[in-house]
């Protein structure tokens, strides 16, 4: 046919209502109030250059759309399902259709196996459309959690998210915020006024210092929009499309040179010392790319994506630069989401060990801790991806066992050899079963020091635990890597 | 103001600096004793120490203000 032809074929009254209606649906709407870019914009800035594909682009609820733009795209020539909130119709809020769109491609992703984003900005249920919204929002909830099984979910805060957009995000995996636009909260400061008296901000009620530092409902708080996004496709880099699917693998890349040079000496000889567990990661992992996840909430451990042999891996490790590296409510459940996250998806959990314990007291039994640092016993414990362990210096109680111990699993488990593992540390042990010698002594000081470097040598030391075959080597700092690495390539033979 | 806290229950063990001590963001203010580890107080940002709230043996809590700095830079 001639381009002649085709224009008279254009012309053609079906044809060109064709044209005007897809022509309505794409017309750029401006983004509302302080936000940097369109739902659509927004879409294509997260995937590859011209990959976005929209599903159901006529569809709609009032004329104007359905309030969500829902397709797929790739990052970095993978597929991903992304859903957007769109605030420029009807502030993003969710209705029936809107509901019907997202849960239709939630399980386009869930029946097919590819991650899905979700660029959240909305106002929570569209409140004309009544049960319809509720049910709509219950039934994007229910595929949150199918999903979870399945495929790896982001949820990416842009603007104000209430109520049920509040609540899908913390059914996902992780969830990034852009700092003074991105809230999270079940209601806004108006209805808080209303409903109970408080004055907050908005920020107050649900900005990014809050959900990244405080509560640890959001993971990572980004700058502006573009990080949003740069950093959601630097996050899908570490994941595999779905459970059980090849895991990214790129060439690997030896350590920093420094920084291995430098690995033996990192760990301070005295217990009581601290220092910056990121010298250790940097001596034994590839150099390159790391996404921490959670830097800001629960300081004292680490929650890290990171690779190895170029194979990406997730490490947890105590950071004794803050708060000591003790395990506490917090920390517990931050590590344990972590863990079984890796475990959902077979990324091979590596876990460095300095532990004074579990914090006691008042605050943190009330908080619950017991509970909580049971939320980590079972993570490891149900962990089915591999589980490589690494004491690098003290690993004391039940702290010792939730750092992924040999006992809940782990695969192998090494310790440095000026390592200490034992029920409690030294001052309090020898406290404990020297109390009579301790009283009848002239000079109790220099006898409890006695005894304390005794029970160091004698009771803490890793080869007991390396003759018992509960710890299966005892090996020095710079074999690390390489013990990892043997381990990670027959744990994880067969596979990509 | 500035205030630098506690971020763990803890005894105090050993205060570093003076009132009236200029000191630079990072610098170590207090050492703190909590789980058998030395846990430093750090300042977040420069200028001079106007308080010292706490007395070495004390026990402080988390959130506790342990130093005060003025905000005024450098020195």
């Amino acid at each position: 046919m001639t381009q002649l032809d085709l224009a008279a074929l254009d012309a053609t009254t079906h044809r060109s209502a064709l044209t005007q209606r897809r022509r309505d649906r794409m017309a750029r709407i401006e983004p509302r109030g302080a936000r940097e870019h369109t739902a659509r914009e927004r879409v294509e800035l997260l995937v590859d250059a011209g990959s976005f594909v929209e599903i159901t682009p006529l569809r709609t609820a009032d004329g104007k759309g359905t309030g969500v733009l829902t397709g797929w795209g790739r990052v970095d020539g993978r597929s991903v399902v992304v859903i957007a909130h769109d605030a420029a119709v009807a502030s993003g809020a969710i209705g029936a259709v809107f509901a019907s769109a997202v849960v239709k491609a939630q399980r386009l992703a869930i029946d097919r196996g590819f991650p899905i984003v979700y660029l959240n900005d909305s106002g929570g249920a569209r409140v004309p459309d009544g049960v319809f919204a509720l049910h709509g929002c219950g039934e994007i909830f229910t595929l949150n959690v199918v999903a979870q099984r399945r495929v790896p979910q982001i949820s990416v805060i842009l603007g104000p998210c209430a109520g049920a957009a509040a609540y899908s995000p913390a059914l996902t995996d992780w969830t990034i915020m852009v700092k003074g636009h991105g809230h999270m909260f079940l209601t806004g400061p108006d209805i808080v006024k209303a409903a109970t008296g408080e004055d907050a901000t908005s920020d107050e009620i649900g900005g990014s210092q809050l959900h990244t530092v405080k509560s640890g409902v959001a993971h990572l708080e980004v700058e502006d929009e573009a990080a949003a996004l740069a950093e959601t496709r630097r996050l899908l880099s570490f994941l595999p499309s779905h459970a059980g699917a090849p895991m990214p693998v790129v060439d690997a890349v030896e350590p920093d040179a420094e920084a291995v040079s430098a690995l033996p000496f990192v760990v301070p000889e005295k217990a009581s010392v601290v220092f910056d567990m990121n010298q250790v990661l940097d001596g034994v992992l590839d150099e390159g790319e790391r996404f921490e996840l959670m830097p800001e909430h629960a300081r004292s451990i680490l929650t890290v994506l990171g690779r190895l042999d170029g194979r990406p891996v997730g490490i947890i490790a105590n950071q004794p630069a803050a708060r000591g590296g003790i395990l506490d409510s917090l920390a517990s459940v931050k590590a344990a989401r972590f863990v079984e996250f890796c475990g959902r998806f077979g990324l091979p959990v590596v876990t460095f060990v300095d532990v004074p314990g579990f914090l006691p007291g008042t605050v943190e039994e009330g908080r619950g801790v017991i509970t909580h640092g049971a939320k980590l016993l079972k993570a490891y414990i149900e962990s089915s991806a591999p589980v490589l362990t690494v004491v690098v210096r003290k690993a004391y109680g039940g702290a010792y066992i939730a750092m992924g111990a040999k006992s809940l699993g782990a695969d192998f488990q090494w310790a440095w050899s000026n390592a200490e593992i034992a029920v409690m540390g030294p001052g309090g042990a020898v406290t404990l079963l020297h109390r009579r010698a301790l009283a009848a002594a002239d000079d109790p000081i220099t006898l409890r020091d006695e005894l304390a470097a005794e029970y160091r040598e004698e009771v803490a030391r890793p080869y007991i635990a390396a003759e018992s075959g509960i710890v299966d080597d005892v090996i020095v700092p710079e074999e690390t890597r390489g013990r990892l690495s043997d381990a990670l390539r027959m744990l994880t033979a067969g596979q990509a | 103001m500035i205030a630098a806290r506690a971020d763990i229950v803890a005894n105090v063990w050993k205060i570093v600096v003076r009132e009236g001590d200029p000191v630079n963001a990072g610098d170590e203010l207090a050492v703190l004793e909590s789980m058998k580890m030395e846990i430093p107080v750090i300042a977040s940002a420069s200028g001079h120490v106007s308080r010292i709230c706490v007395n070495e043996g004390q026990i402080v809590q988390e959130g506790d203000v342990v130093v005060e700095i003025d905000g005024t830079p450098g020195a």
